[in-house]
């Protein structure tokens, strides 16, 4: 900017005027503590992440900081999903409805150890004569799972084999999607045999 | 900058205009494009894409789309500048943890609680607490509560995240509180007790200053179609599901936690 009026100076006076000049590296101190100022900022900010609010400072603290994580959590999503699917002819706390569908506290079928029994009755439906809590059932059930992702599914067969009494192993989401993979395609469970015949 | 090759060819004044006009427009482009970015680009990056999420432990999503009337009756809360005395937004200054038992505990867990506190904890003390009574064999839950003054007024369970706000067109985050925070005035209120607060707010809450919207109503006390939307608004406010960057417990908290 000044060069204008330099070039009408004698030369002599050059070093004076250009002495007088900001400084660079007063320039470069000032980018150097904006950085840093940004820097500290963002730490703080959980680096501007969309997902992190105050009072939260990171990603990691949220992470922390969620409810509850693992089986815990798979039973909260497997007693939503019972919620709103079974509960309505299978009862809150799944004991059954005279003439509609058999309880599920207390059933072989549920407590079975191999998992895949319970699991190919919602995923492909059941007809004819089932024998349930020493009493003998002969409904029709739709196959009202197999909607449900491989995680809910298996969230649901978790809550019920862990609920109401009944002690059975967990399922976890891969042992639900290979279970899907081998019976695809298959028609309706019949009756007991049917069920026996699922290994 | 600027060309200085035809400055000196020039030398002239129409050089110094051509050098002043465009450093001018330089500045100027950066300035206004620095702030585009920050203050547009940036946040559209971040949220723009923003969708329904899941609840927390759960396969549902959040939010639904409200239904015709309440977002009809939006507009009525924008039109009448219910945003000016009235905030949709909660605050939150802290979490807080409380270890709680779940299941039978063997007689050791028993022993071993009078020593220990199992409320009003941060989340490293309640890890710390978990860990003692599962090594004597016991089983415990870690419940996660937000706090803060705005939750304290009973406003919200969380602090509100831009999900609350994904069907709203426009916010109405609102900014001065003459009247309590909305953000969850649908879980406090019914239609009933809506419509009677609009038609006489000191019928409803005492030394209210809030004026009255007796014109939202016929002459018999009908209320009017827009009264209907507001209230069909005012009822569909309702931030309370955990969120995965909203989250906490759903629970009770335990009796004489400080919430």
């Amino acid at each position: 900017m000044s060069n204008d009026s330099k070039t009408d100076l004698p030369t002599t006076q050059g070093s004076s005027s250009e002495g007088s000049t900001v400084p660079i590296w007063i320039f470069a101190l000032l980018l150097l503590i904006l950085f840093f100022g940004g820097v500290y900022f963002d730490r703080n900010s959980g680096w501007f992440d969309a997902q992190v609010y105050a009072p939260y400072k990171t990603g990691e603290q949220l992470e922390a900081y969620q409810p509850v994580s693992g089986a815990a959590a798979m039973m909260l999503t497997g007693q939503k999903v019972y919620g709103s699917i079974c509960a309505a002819c299978h009862g809150d706390n799944g004991q059954g409805k005279p003439g509609q569908a058999p309880p599920l506290a207390g059933s072989e079928v549920v407590n079975d150890a191999n998992f895949k029994r319970v699991a190919s009755v919602p995923q492909l439906g059941l007809n004819g004569q089932v024998q349930v809590a020493g009493q003998s059932w002969n409904l029709q059930m739709a196959p009202m799972g197999a909607a449900l992702s491989d995680s809910d599914f298996a969230a649901v067969l978790t809550y019920i084999r862990a609920s109401w009494g009944n002690k059975a192993s967990d399922v976890s989401a891969s042992d639900v999607k290979a279970f899907r993979a081998t019976i695809a395609g298959k028609p309706a469970v019949n009756g007991e045999e049917g069920l026996k015949a699922i290994k | 900058m600027c060309d200085h090759g035809s400055h000196r060819a020039a030398g002239n004044r129409r050089g110094e205009i051509v050098k002043t006009g465009c450093s001018i427009f330089i500045a100027a482009f950066i300035a206004l494009g620095l702030s585009w970015c920050g203050l547009v680009l940036g946040p559209a990056a971040q949220l723009g894409t923003l969708g329904q999420t899941n609840i927390l432990n759960s396969s549902e999503i959040y939010p639904i789309q409200r239904t015709g009337d309440a977002t009809v009756g939006l507009q009525v809360y924008r039109a009448y500048g219910c945003a000016a005395c009235h905030t949709t937004q909660v605050g939150q200054d802290g979490m807080i943890c409380d270890v709680v038992l779940s299941g039978t505990n063997p007689p050791a867990v028993s022993a071993l609680l009078s020593s220990l506190t199992l409320t009003n904890l941060t989340k490293e003390q309640a890890d710390a607490v978990s860990a003692q009574i599962s090594a004597k064999g016991g089983k415990t839950e870690t419940h996660i509560f937000a706090t803060g003054a705005d939750i304290s007024r009973g406003w919200g369970m969380r602090h509100s995240v831009a999900e609350d706000f994904l069907w709203d067109n426009p916010v109405q985050l609102g900014g001065v509180r003459v009247g309590p925070d909305l953000s969850n005035v649908g879980m406090r209120y019914d239609a009933a007790w809506e419509f009677k607060h609009l038609y006489e707010p000191k019928s409803a809450v005492n030394n209210s200053a809030m004026p009255s919207f007796k014109f939202l109503f016929e002459k018999d006390g009908t209320p009017t179609e827009d009264a209907k939307n507001l209230v069909a608004y005012l009822l569909s406010l309702r931030a309370d599901v955990p969120l995965h960057d909203a989250p906490f417990s759903t629970l009770a908290p335990v009796a004489g936690t400080k919430k």
